[in-house]
């Protein structure tokens, strides 16, 4: 690995970043080099992108979790409550 | 709009779901969607039908979880020290290079979601971070919230958003290697 490139704990925190904000473009082509040929950090980063669509889809895929019947209950008298002063 | 008396039945579910897998905790959960309603109730004037009523229930109880994150950062400052603060060196060598890089994740995205276990790993990672990274990573990957309007929620700076994301995202990255992955490569492999 020669000095002028970045190293693999270098580009896992870059590619995080490019996920947050726009890298100056030097920076993204030493990352782009430096993933052609390193087959761990071009997992990493895939595997950073999983993480991200999977923390966006996770709603769609829990939808058996309903609200506990107690809280329900505890949660309408509160709100009709509210309703019928509110009326 | 629909009938109040049938928001809870109708829409508690879906607020619940949505305040659980960004609070990960059921009684918070709860709490503010009890708040939702209450707010949506008074404030059921201000709905022009522009949005779907779920998407503007969903707007209320979103405001509701940045706030709370603001409150709870306020307790327990995000600046604050943490017992251990992770620097990931055991995973690279002096040089930066990995000392042992990540294994291949064997499944497809679309494969993994499809398994109700995944969910289940992915949620007990999301757990296990601290409260200061799982409130900045809920914000940033669940609300989109640019980094930004991260750092004015929490008061911190733009670097040390993205040194704690980094964080957040390595710790869930490496979890779910553990947790889900190995199971599966080390027998393939």
């Amino acid at each position: 690995m020669h000095h002028w490139m970045y190293s693999c704990k270098e580009v896992t925190q870059m590619v995080s970043e490019s996920l947050d904000h726009k890298l100056p473009l030097l920076q993204r082509i030493g990352i782009r080099v430096h993933l052609l040929m390193c087959k761990f950090c071009s997992r990493y980063r895939k595997q950073l992108l999983i993480l991200r669509e999977a923390m966006r889809l996770q709603e769609k895929y829990i939808e058996d979790t309903t609200l506990p019947t107690e809280a329900r209950e505890r949660i309408k008298r509160s709100f009709i409550y509210s309703l019928n002063k509110s009326q | 709009m629909p009938d109040p008396e049938t928001w809870v039945d109708h829409y508690g579910d879906y607020l619940y779901r949505f305040a659980l897998s960004r609070l990960r905790d059921r009684v918070a959960a709860e709490d503010l969607v009890q708040e939702t309603f209450l707010a949506a109730l008074h404030a059921r004037e201000n709905f022009k039908g522009h949005s779907s009523f779920t998407t503007w229930l969903a707007g209320i109880l979103k405001h509701k979880i940045i706030d709370h994150f603001r409150k709870e950062s306020r307790v327990q400052p995000v600046e604050d020290v943490e017992p251990f603060t992770p620097t990931f060196d055991d995973l690279f060598d002096e040089k930066g290079k990995w000392k042992i890089g990540p294994s291949k994740w064997t499944a497809s995205p679309m494969e993994l979601y499809e398994q109700k276990e995944f969910w289940k790993i992915l949620a007990l990672c999301l757990s296990k971070l601290s409260g200061r990274l799982a409130r900045i990573f809920t914000l940033r990957e669940l609300e989109e919230l640019s980094t930004k309007e991260i750092c004015k929620v929490f008061d911190i700076s733009a670097t040390n958003s993205w040194v704690m994301l980094y964080r957040a995202r390595m710790l869930l990255r490496r979890c779910l290697q553990i947790n889900w992955f190995n199971v599966k490569t080390y027998e393939g492999e």
